[in-house]
């Protein structure tokens, strides 16, 4: 408790009330200290071994980086041969860190990697193969991967998730002439036409003069996909080199905007300065036949003219990233709550992570995406973002080792430890814990899987039998603190409790204090580690002891949600929607007790916020019970 | 790391404690190893500690920059020094030599934060933080949330005869007027570069008359004006008399993308500008934004973000890029010129305001770092170990910058390893 | 109207040779479009052109009057933030559709160096053969003037010698020109309405040349650039200086015919004396004026581009070679009556000879060169009036 700004700062100077709180606060900080014990790391027997998804450039990367700091890795891959689609490439752009010279497109040595992972002693490959289940918890998954009509079970620490993507069903596009034409290919084929040097039509053989690269195909369109695959404007500059191969041949990439953020405009720059590649912004609408064996490309509101043709041999679609989650869960996790990583349709089906600040947080413990399974990205950015799921896979399997937690409480050794004599089998817990930690028994019995726990305290806040508690943090601690509240006599002194999150809401209380912004002296802050632990016993003890309201304040929820356990404070609302019960057991008005969802940037609204909940309160009049 | 590999303590150092840089420390710390953070500002979080909002989600950078904060204070492997700067880096992989210079704080860890003595304080500064656009005391507390919170002492803007006020003010003792610059020395296995950027200087860019016209803003500017810390609490005024804006213009690309200026495409500041048309629409439901761009660049899922301020009717959208700005005649309202490239008309728009989306310029650029390796235009480069993360590296957002960085303590623990 | 694109790879190799290689570094911000300031509003230039020709479309092109619009101010090439100049695409275009609209292969060699020789190759021996067969090599065999001067016509005398010469390489270029702006004006007039069937001009022909001989007089339009500001003077004094050297001219040939051969002594009253004229003949002064200020004005040239060259570029073998033909006829002009006067045979002599064979070499080429841009740039402004482009 931090008497400075709760008491001091935010109080009338020397008023009684902030004697008032100091002594509150003090109080309530021995309870703290007293109910709490020394934490003991939860320690299992674990395995630290590596398990990698995906044998395209994003898992062999992750596989080598991980396998050279001394780590046991299995590699997974589902074709015959490692590599995934850089095999499929004629070349690839060359790395610069400013001006690209020439040549601006080089061997993509894919074999050269397959190779080293293929000859690194720390590394088993299973090429043919699949992940067919994934018990357990990190540190002790129980992998079983089939291959070859074999089943195997690897024990597994940690999981990298880099099964990559596929590209966009062309046969969706054929306003654009996919399939009515040979002369029509996705860029993935184009790959393998210019494989021979000069390009020629599929349809007739003829040198392909004329190539016709059309952007977006399918991407940024709300029929199709309505993300950017951010590498096909790159490639097809790169690819437009491979028609140059060709002196006497065009290239013409017809875009709604050349996106090539960062440094690849140095790319863009060099690889637009070429007589024959040719640029225009417009917006595509059809392919069609011109009658003498070439294609029209139909464009609107180009740059060359409201309307107009281009005429050309070979139409190349610059088709878009489909991440393989969204056809196959992949993880085939056994998991109560799923085989899969959820948020699949807010991320479009991408592996994706919903923090701007923690980009490799899924919501499955010790399972971290790369690669453009987590986002569409180009070869080199899939390397750099291998690199780092591996330094988190190698976390994962450490902390669990030693007990600690992983992110975001990545220094806590405390563990939820459910008093499982008095469980009445109600599947609360089971149902609302965020990230999957509880699974339940043959019976419908909880079971608590430590290694995913993020130690959230939601199944802590979830359980009516209040049987669920850490060393350091229970439902009896808190609950006394209220207790313990002083509650004046006097009728127009109300008292209110507010549960703050200690992420963002406690922390904006804070910065208003310390602008020596005055808080109602009506309310006494207790600090949640998450609104998800909210338990409603306390509402129905704090009432019970007389105090007049009490406050929630909570991170954002809904689809950008800011709470660092995800759903914790939405779950903290859903359960308010059931204290009515409570309340009219008691004969109070639900209006006592509310939440408000605050950022951590509220720090100037939060004294009104607070005030208008007194002002409420205030209105509805003194809690009955006080004084009994 | 694992048994094999526990045999000495990998020690790193991060250079710039940004985003990049914080990131860094908590990873590497988190993963084992020891971790020394050398920051030139007063306190942590670098650029982003300065953003209102970050885009797509629309939610305040300062909460990851606390959760980052409590990590790094829950872990005894971190050791943090602010107004810190490399002097010179000497050595090789798994032995580096690094001089750094300690510049006096002047206010000691018994600082409270209790503001008594910069109320005392006589003397007045530029406050870098806003951008310039207001003052502090020379006795200030950098913003709310600083991390660490502790006052700082501008001896460069104290007064000679204010008779050590803020000394005398303070009642903890946490004032030390003759603090000195300190010189220490790091021996660190391996060293990662997180330095970050610094806005483009806008006044380099004539045709935009950042300077000379009124009512034209960068960015950044536009950042504080709409953050709740800002010089104006929040509220979205026009510099020149306070007037509340309801016709704003973004000039996209300013200074980015040509070679006369930054060559390279700065990443962010399409969205960032997609992102402020939010503060002032929200601010101001009649207000009008207009924005002229070469491309709109918002890369993978970003593309919703893009949808999501088209569809509002107040927003527009021209391909052209600005290369004239006037002052109208007998105002202080601001007049763009662009081509509309899609009509083929030169378009002259009137606005309350102007904002220039200026590009981010590498730290390399204005000062590099005895030992470390550049680019042409100051990008950082990296070896086997010096690694180079975030926005020093390459332009990039947030996320990008985490990813990156967290990449970087791999490659960095490894080099500890000696492998 | 649906346009069908067929992009000409040969044709961006073309601008490429002629003096335009940045233009594929063209990204189409519009940055050019914005500073130029002698563009109209309404579809303005260059951005457009820049399209255009990475795009290989010569119709539009080639039949465009916006391309001479442009001054080559060069606002936009030191602003353009890919480095694509503009400027100096524009041109090379400018270049090009002189060359298209020549109906000579004298088009081609002015353009290229391979071929300088052979141009100066021709008015060289046309000259030698005039004086060969007399022995003037020997420079004591040619004649003397009564006060034993050095008289040049009698060196090389004005009819049929030179008039004849001269005359003719006049006409030839007259022809050049009117069958050039011919097919340009129907170009242009084709390209109007991107039809190519020709379109109706709705201008007024006459108010539309006229307009633009005040704007050609007053060099309005010049003045607007800003990077390259004092282009405007230096190009004004060379125009002025062209304007005097073309009265001088005509003067010259009314009295010669009309006075000495016709016997118009009414034409003698403006004068004193004969062939070589006193300094103080008023047409002398003229011309002498006339002379000073194209020096001045063709030094300014070449010191404004070579001080610009940084931001706009460092010109084309095309722009050099005019700026040096004019150049070398000005020195050789005012040397060899400053070496007449001193009387040094063995240097006066050449020294005319030389200027005699660049002054051929700018009017018989005069279609084909640099000195071209005159003709076609008045076209093309009548025209954008004439065709109601704001101007
Ligand atoms: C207007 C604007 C809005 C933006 N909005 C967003 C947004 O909404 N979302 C988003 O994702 N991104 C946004 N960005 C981008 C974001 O700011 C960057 O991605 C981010 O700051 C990168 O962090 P960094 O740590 O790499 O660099 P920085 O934030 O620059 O941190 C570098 C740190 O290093 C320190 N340092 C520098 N040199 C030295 C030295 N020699 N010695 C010691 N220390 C040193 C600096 O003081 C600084 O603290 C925005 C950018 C702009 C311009
Ligand atoms: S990278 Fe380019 S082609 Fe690909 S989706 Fe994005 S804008 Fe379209
Ligand atoms: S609800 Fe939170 S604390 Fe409980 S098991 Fe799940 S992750 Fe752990
Ligand atoms: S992100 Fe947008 S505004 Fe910024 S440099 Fe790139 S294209 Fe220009
Ligand atoms: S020529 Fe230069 S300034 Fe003009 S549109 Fe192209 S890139 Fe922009």
């Amino acid at each position: 408790m931090s008497l400075r700004e709760l008491a001091v700062w935010s109080q009338e100077p020397k008023s009684d009330e902030a004697q008032l709180a100091a002594e509150d606060y003090i109080k309530m900080g021995v309870i703290k200290a007293q109910k709490g014990d020394i934490p003991e790391p939860y320690v299992m027997e674990t395995d630290k071994t590596i398990l990698v998804i995906g044998g395209g450039i994003a898992g062999m990367t992750a596989a080598l980086q991980s396998a050279q700091s001394g780590y046991q890795v299995v590699l997974v891959e589902k074709e015959d041969r490692l590599g995934g689609f850089v095999n499929k490439l004629y070349k690839k752009v060359p790395a610069a860190a400013g001006e690209y010279k020439k040549p601006l497109i080089v061997d993509t040595d894919i074999d050269k990697t397959i190779k080293e992972v293929e000859g690194n002693p720390n590394i088993k490959v299973f090429k043919s193969a699949k992940v067919e289940k994934t018990e357990g918890q990190p540190g002790q998954f129980d992998v079983t991967i089939a291959s070859n009509g074999n089943s195997e079970v690897v024990k597994i620490g940690s999981i990298i998730l880099a099964a990559g993507w596929r590209p966009y069903d062309a046969n969706k596009l054929e306003h654009l002439g996919y399939g009515k034409s040979k002369d029509v290919v996705t860029n993935i084929e184009f790959e393998d036409l210019a494989r021979n040097g000069i390009i020629k039509r599929p349809s007739d053989g003829k040198d392909a003069t004329r190539v016709a690269f059309i952007q977006c195909a399918g991407q940024r369109d709300p029929n199709h996909l309505s993300y950017c695959s951010a590498m096909c404007c790159t490639t097809s500059l790169k690819q437009a080199q491979y028609v140059r191969q060709n002196p006497d041949a065009t290239a013409m990439i017809l875009y709604k905007d050349i996106r090539t953020p960062g440094n690849l405009e140095y790319y863009y720059k060099a690889a637009q300065n070429d007589p024959g590649v040719m640029l225009t912004k417009g917006d595509v609408t059809a392919v069609t036949q011109s009658g003498n064996g070439s294609l029209f490309v139909e464009m609107e509101n180009s740059l060359l003219g409201e309307k107009v043709k281009v005429e050309a041999d070979l139409v190349v679609l610059a088709t878009g990233v489909v991440p393989a989650t969204v056809d196959d869960p992949i993880l085939n996790l056994k998991y109560r709550q799923g085989p899969g990583l959820p948020d699949l349709e807010l991320f479009d089906g991408f592996a994706d992570s919903n923090f701007i600040c923690f980009q490799y947080e899924t919501r499955r413990t010790g399972v971290y995406a790369a690669g453009c399974i987590r986002q569409p990205m180009s070869m080199s950015d899939a390397q750099e973002d291998a690199t780092g799921a591996a330094l988190k896979a190698i976390q994962a399997a450490e902390h669990v080792a030693k007990g600690v937690a992983v992110h975001p409480r990545a220094w806590d050794v405390t563990w939820p430890d459910p008093f499982m004599q008095r469980c009445t089998s109600c599947k609360r817990c089971t149902e609302e814990c965020p990230f999957g930690a509880i699974d339940e028994d043959e019976k419908g019995t909880p079971f608590y899987k430590p290694g995913r726990c993020r130690r959230c305290a939601t199944c802590m806040g979830a359980c009516p039998e209040r049987i669920v508690s850490f060393k350091d943090y229970h439902v009896d601690m808190i609950g006394s603190m209220m207790k313990n509240v002083s509650v004046p006599d006097d009728e127009d002194k109300p008292r209110i409790i507010v549960l703050a999150c200690e992420n963002d809401a406690y922390p904006a209380i804070d910065t208003a204090a310390l602008k020596h912004a005055k808080i109602d002296p009506a309310v006494r802050i207790i600090q949640l580690r998450c609104l998800g632990s909210t338990n409603l016993v306390w509402i129905a003890d704090a009432f019970s002891r007389g105090i007049d309201g009490m406050l929630l304040l909570g991170c954002k929820f809904g689809e950008n949600y800011q709470c660092h356990f995800a759903k914790g404070s939405e779950l903290a609302d859903y359960r308010l929607g059931k204290v009515q019960e409570t309340l009219d057991r008691l004969q109070l008005e639900a209006e006592r007790v509310g939440l408000i969802q605050v950022a951590i940037d509220e720090y100037n609204n939060i004294p009104a916020i607070i005030q208008k909940f007194v002002e409420r309160v205030k209105e509805i009049g003194p809690n009955p019970f006080k004084g009994f | 790391m694992s048994e094999q590999s526990n045999k000495q303590p990998n020690r790193i150092l991060v250079i710039g404690g940004g985003f990049s840089g914080l990131t860094t420390a908590v990873d590497a710390a988190e993963t084992g190893a020891e971790v020394i953070v050398i920051e030139k500002n007063p306190y942590l979080g670098g650029r982003v500690a300065q953003l209102n909002k970050y885009f797509p989600k629309l939610c305040p950078p300062i909460c990851g920059l606390e959760l980052n904060f409590k990590r790094l204070k829950n872990s005894p492997l971190i050791s943090v020094y602010t107004m810190a700067e490399v002097e010179n880096v000497s050595g090789g992989p798994g032995d580096y030599t690094v001089a750094v210079k300690l510049a006096p704080r002047f206010v000691n860890d018994n600082c409270v934060a209790c503001n008594a003595c910069s109320e005392a304080c006589p003397a007045e500064r530029p406050n870098e933080y806003n951008l310039g656009m207001d003052t502090t005391k020379a006795a200030y507390l950098p913003f709310n949330q600083a991390f660490p919170q502790k006052y700082v002492i501008d001896s460069a803007h104290c007064k000679a005869d204010c008779g050590k006020a803020c000394q005398n003010a303070c009642k903890y003792e946490a004032i030390d007027l003759n603090m000195k610059q300190e010189s220490v020395t790091f021996k660190v296995s391996s060293i990662v570069v997180a330095t970050g950027w610094n806005p483009y200087d806008a006044k380099k860019i004539d045709t935009l008359s950042y300077g000379s016209v009124k009512n034209v803003i960068t960015n950044m500017m536009m950042e504080r004006l709409a953050s709740p810390s800002g010089p104006t609490g929040g509220k979205i005024v026009r510099p020149s008399d306070g007037k509340p804006v309801e016709n704003i213009v973004f000039v996209q690309c300013a200074g980015s993308r040509d070679e006369n200026h930054l060559p390279f495409c700065s990443y962010i500041c399409c969205l960032a500008s997609l992102k402020q048309t939010t503060y002032i629409r929200e601010q101001n439901p009649e207000s009008k934004a207009h924005i002229f761009y070469i491309d709109i660049r918002t890369p993978g899922r970003y593309e919703k973000f893009y949808w999501k301020v088209k569809d509002d009717p107040n927003v527009s959208f021209t391909k052209g890029k600005v290369a004239k700005i006037v002052q109208a005649e007998g105002s202080d309202d601001v007049i763009v010129e662009a081509e509309d490239m899609q009509t083929g008309k030169k378009v002259k728009v009137r606005a309350d305001m102007v904002v220039l989306a200026t590009g981010m310029q590498p730290a390399g650029a204005a000062q590099k770092i005895n030992g470390v390796n550049y680019t042409e235009e100051g990008f950082a480069l990296s070896n086997q170990g010096v690694i180079a993360a975030g926005c020093g590296r390459n332009p990039m957002d947030v996320a990008r910058s985490g990813q990156d960085a967290t990449s970087a303590v791999l490659k960095a623990i490894k080099t500890g390893l000696g492998r | 109207m649906e346009q069908i694109i067929k992009p000409d790879l040969n044709f961006v190799n073309d601008i490429i040779a002629s003096g335009g290689e940045s233009l594929k570094k063209c990204y189409q911000c519009s940055t050019c479009t914005v500073v130029c300031n002698v563009t109209p509003d309404e579809k303005p230039f260059p951005r457009k052109e820049m399209l255009y020709a990475q795009w290989g479309m010569k119709d539009k092109l080639i039949g465009n009057p916006d391309v001479w619009l442009c001054h080559q101010c060069s606002d936009c090439t030191a602003y353009c933030p890919r480095g694509a100049k503009p400027g100096e695409v524009l041109g090379a275009i400018r270049k090009m559709t002189i060359s298209e609209y020549s109906p000579t292969p004298f088009a081609k060699m002015a353009g290229d160096p391979k071929y300088l020789l052979v141009l100066f190759a021709i008015p060289v021996l046309l000259f030698l053969s005039y004086i060969v067969p007399k022995g003037y090599l020997d420079f004591s065999q040619i004649p003397r003037g009564e006060d034993g001067g050095i008289v040049y016509a009698k060196f090389m005398p004005v009819f049929p010698q030179i008039d004849v010469t001269f005359g003719l390489a006049a006409l030839f270029a007259l022809a050049c020109f009117v069958v050039g702006i011919k097919k340009y004006w129907s170009a242009m007039s084709a390209q109007l309405d991107g039809s190519g069937a020709g379109a109706q001009l709705k201008g007024n022909l006459i108010g539309s040349v006229t307009a633009t001989i005040i704007e050609i007089l007053t060099h309005k339009r010049f003045q607007k650039c800003n990077v390259t500001k004092d282009r405007s003077t230096a190009h004004l004094l060379v125009f002025y200086a062209f304007a005097g050297l073309a009265i001088t001219t005509t003067w010259a040939i009314i009295y010669l015919y009309g006075n000495e051969f016709l016997g118009i002594t009414a034409f003698s009253l403006f004068h004193f004396g004969e062939s070589p004229y006193p300094l103080y003949d008023p047409m002398k002064i003229l011309g002498n004026a006339s002379a000073l200020t194209l020096l001045i004005g063709i030094t300014l040239v070449t010191l404004n581009r070579m001080k610009n060259a940084e931001k706009a570029g460092k010109g084309s073998y095309y722009d050099w070679l005019f700026i040096s033909v004019i150049f070398v006829i000005v020195a050789t002009g005012i040397l060899s009556e400053v070496l007449r006067l001193a009387d040094i045979a063995v240097l006066a002599y050449p020294v005319y000879f030389i200027h005699l064979v660049f002054i051929f070499f700018l009017f018989a080429y005069a279609p084909f060169s640099k000195m071209a841009h005159m003709v076609y740039r008045a076209a093309a402004m009548v025209f954008a009036r004439h065709s109601d482009r704001e101007v």
